[in-house]
């Protein structure tokens, strides 16, 4: 089976700023990783380039063994439809309910009818309902998305990308704007669901205790660079202190 | 999120959330007003279409392929266009001339600069000047409610056929409304700086072109310009009651079946009307841009003001271009016969009397105006919810879209939303006429035509506007453009879609009237045959049903928008 990214020589630049440098890389199905690193590093840009959110500068990306560019636009779906990313800002339709932002996870699978008659009639109720059992807020079904708080509209993200069941989860700084409590409660929740569903698991995370205690594997990125990539437990303090450094 | 932040909306939108059982309410009422609209305009069993205008019909939409190019022609029809645009143009001009002055005298703040200033000299006269102020606001409401196209009639009846008649009959409510619009401005200002100068003894004119005009004089100027789109409209919708320009000879050339010649006064109107709009709307980005800048950076106007100041050149020189060439006869208007007509119009109102059969006829007539104006405003939302996507520039590329196509959707989706706004809704009713009996229905689609294409451009600026993040995130799930339409677009952007529908829904009431000239029923209807008749004893009645009605729908409207928010 090809490894789920496989990343070669890469380099991307905004407007003549460099955002990551000739990085490669290669991560393996049921792999959980974290990226740590400041703020700046390139940790977004990594995680978009994963997704397909983003095309590399220079140099070559494959997920899930293909490249973009390469598909047409039915394979590039199931492509995306093989990929669950769950936002910082989480990304959420506001004004829609709980149910039809969880279900936006299956829009890949269904058909334009289905879904349309969904947004009337909600479809596959049972599945969002326990996605939603699994984040721990099965109450919230039918309330409207913007009347819940922070910590409860990344849980609805993380439904989505459940009930998406994609082969890979994509988390982009999942804790950034939760208290420790929840923090650990949700970096617990997504390592588990990737271990117990045989998920490949890609998170940024500033908290270098969080990323330690939950990923199996540690990259560390400072300025578009990788400076380390590591098993947690063999990382040294140092190397550390040098990826923070002012 | 680097790379996603430019996909941010630059005005997030809050919404409020509605309870449910509210939203029920809502529903029923919808649903409720769909009911009846239906059922007043297909309960009395007469038959709507009529099946023999159809060849009719088609020879007026072939024509459009031929229209009529001959220099001879295209004369009469630049002749037209300038007469139509001198009649916005001095009309705006002078409606801009009455709500600055109206809009000083309504404005909350200049009543308390004077207050002020004349109580630090011992005198009390507080309640004389808010008794005023009261006074004036009722006042002017009256010009406010009654339609451009009832002035229009009244001032035809008064000065005759004269160019004067069009722009006064902008003038008037165009002016009454700036007054009102101005006055707000005024109040919303920060008054440090106007009371800072009347404490210090200034007179409360002076201190007021000194602080309160300069402050506000851009926001009138935009506003200005927007009344110039507005007026174009109305001007077009004057010419059908013989005031000349392109809306007269439009009602020429549809009536003696030259489909050609109807055909490039059409072009023409949507050729003015559009490049209107786009100077319009240029000269009022420049100006949001230039008070941006100004607050930000504390000067740098730089090339976009002068290029700001070229187009007020050119407003201001059109001016005087239009007095020259429409020459109209100011001394009518102290002429001893006008004041001599208006007297006679004053008497013979006195007393009101009901139309025959009564007040129950006013009501029945109100029912089918109330109609018209929800069945023309749900067919505009529909109309606008249909295109608001196809032309809408997004800055998202939406997956699967064919993208060769999305430039070519957008410029004829545009292009047929201008079309549909720049003729005037009277014409529309008059075209659908050949396929359709006179009642309400042809009134109900020439107002949705109209109307849906306001609200297309509407909505597709709201979503335009939109936050994308979560429409990138919908395809990163694999969602199809369709989906994320469905998913993203529409929920993000409905209760603005609703918004923007309701203020319509105003807009078509009032509207009502000017398709009551060729015939669609309702009040409108009566309204202009009373007006043509002469039967100004019977008009107060309808005049005061039909401002009622508008009432009423505004604070409907206002009611819902409000509960929405």
């Amino acid at each position: 089976m090809a490894p789920a990214f496989k990343l070669h020589q890469v380099s991307v630049e905004y407007s003549g700023f460099p955002a990551l440098n000739d990085i490669s890389l290669t991560i393996h199905r049921g792999e959980r990783i974290a990226l740590v690193g400041p703020s700046g590093a390139g940790k977004t840009t990594l995680l978009h380039l994963l997704n397909g959110l983003l095309q590399p500068t220079s140099g070559t990306v494959e997920i899930l063994g293909d490249r973009l560019p390469n598909l047409s636009i039915s394979q590039r779906r199931s492509v995306h439809r093989q990929i669950g990313t769950i936002y910082q800002q989480f990304h959420l339709v506001g004004n829609l309910r709980v149910i039809h932002n969880v279900n936006a996870g299956q829009l890949g699978r269904w058909s334009l009818a289905k879904s349309l008659l969904s947004l009337i009639w909600p479809q596959q109720v049972d599945q969002a309902q326990s996605a939603l059992a699994k984040v721990g807020i099965p109450e919230k079904l039918l309330t409207r998305t913007d009347q819940l708080s922070g910590g409860q509209q990344q849980r609805v993200a993380i439904a989505r990308v459940l009930v998406q069941d994609p082969a890979v989860i994509l988390a982009d700084e999942p804790i950034a704007s939760l208290d420790p409590e929840r923090s650990r409660q949700i970096m617990r929740l997504l390592a588990d669901l990737a271990q117990t569903l045989h998920k490949t698991l890609v998170v940024s995370v500033h908290e270098i205790e969080y990323a330690m205690a939950h990923c199996d594997r540690l990259i560390g990125l400072r300025e578009g660079k990788i400076v380390f990539d590591q098993r947690p437990e063999r990382i040294q303090p140092s190397a550390i202190n040098a990826l923070y450094a002012l | 999120m680097k790379s996603l932040e430019k996909f941010a909306p630059s005005h997030p939108q809050k919404t409020r959330i509605l309870p449910r059982t509210k939203r029920w309410g809502w529903w029923l009422l919808l649903g409720i007003a769909t009911v009846f609209s239906f059922v007043q305009i297909a309960g009395d069993g007469r038959r709507l279409i009529n099946s023999g205008g159809w060849t009719l019909f088609w020879r007026f939409w072939r024509a459009a392929l031929r229209p009529d190019l001959t220099s001879e022609f295209l004369e009469i029809t630049l002749q037209a266009v300038g007469v139509t645009l001198s009649y916005a143009a001095f009309g705006t001009f002078l409606a801009l001339a009455v709500g600055f002055a109206g809009g000083i005298v309504l404005s909350e703040r200049w009543w308390e600069g004077v207050e002020n200033h004349y109580r630090g000299r011992g005198r009390q006269k507080g309640f004389e000047f808010r008794m005023a102020r009261t006074l004036l606001r009722v006042l002017l409401a009256v010009p406010r409610g009654i339609h451009e196209l009832i002035w229009g009639l009244i001032l035809l009846n008064i000065l005759g056929l004269d160019p004067l008649t069009a722009v006064l009959a902008i003038a008037i409510p165009f002016g009454a409304i700036t007054a009102k619009v101005f006055a707000e401005l005024l109040d919303e200002t920060v008054p440090a700086a106007f009371l800072t100068l009347i404490n210090s003894g200034t007179r409360p004119g002076s201190a007021l072109f000194y602080t309160l005009v300069p402050q506000t004089i851009t926001d009138l100027l935009a506003y200005g310009f927007y009344r110039f789109e507005c007026a174009v409209r109305s001007a077009a919708v004057l010419g059908i009651i013989g005031a000349g320009g392109l809306g007269y000879q439009i009602l020429l050339s549809l009536q003696s079946l030259r489909y050609n010649q109807l055909w490039t006064l059409f072009f023409a109107l949507c050729l003015l009307s559009g490049a209107i709009d786009l100077w319009s709307g240029l000269v009022r980005q420049q100006m949001r841009d230039g008070k941006a800048e100004k607050s930000s950076s504390g000067g740098g106007v730089g090339k976009k003001g002068s290029r700001l100041g070229i187009s007020l050149w050119a407003a201001a020189a059109l001016i005087p271009w239009s007095f020259y060439f429409l020459q109209p006869q100011l001394s009518l208007l102290w002429s001893p016969r006008t004041s001599m007509l208006i007297g006679q119009i004053g008497r013979e109102s006195f007393p009101p009397r009901l139309p025959d059969g009564g007040v129950m006829v006013l009501f029945d007539l109100a029912g089918q105006t109330l109609a018209m104006s929800v069945m023309a405003a749900l067919l505009a939302a529909a109309i606008g919810i249909f295109f608001s996507v196809p032309a809408a520039r997004l800055s998202i590329t939406l997956s699967g879209y064919p993208q060769a196509l999305s430039q070519p959707v957008f410029v004829v989706s545009r292009i047929i939303l201008l079309f549909m706004r720049a003729i005037p809704a009277p014409i529309w009713a008059l075209v659908l006429l050949f396929i359709l009996f006179p009642g309400i229905l042809p009134g109900a689609i020439a107002l949705a035509l109209y109307n849906g294409g306001v609200l297309g451009r509407l909505m597709a600026e709201v979503n335009e506007n939109q936050d994308l993040r979560p429409l990138l995130a919908l395809q990163t799930h694999g969602a199809s453009w369709g989906q994320v339409v469905f998913y993203g677009i529409f929920p993000a952007g409905w209760l603005r879609y609703l918004a923007y529908a309701l203020y319509r829904w105003e807009i078509a009431i009032r509207a009502t009237v000017i398709v009551g000239l060729v015939g669609a029923g309702g009040l409108g209807r009566l309204l202009t045959q009373q007006v043509s008749a002469f039967d100004y004893r019977r008009l107060p009645f309808t005049l005061l049903f039909y401002i009622g009605l508008t009432l009423i729908v505004d604070l409907m409207s206002g009611w819902v928008r409000r509960m929405m928010r």
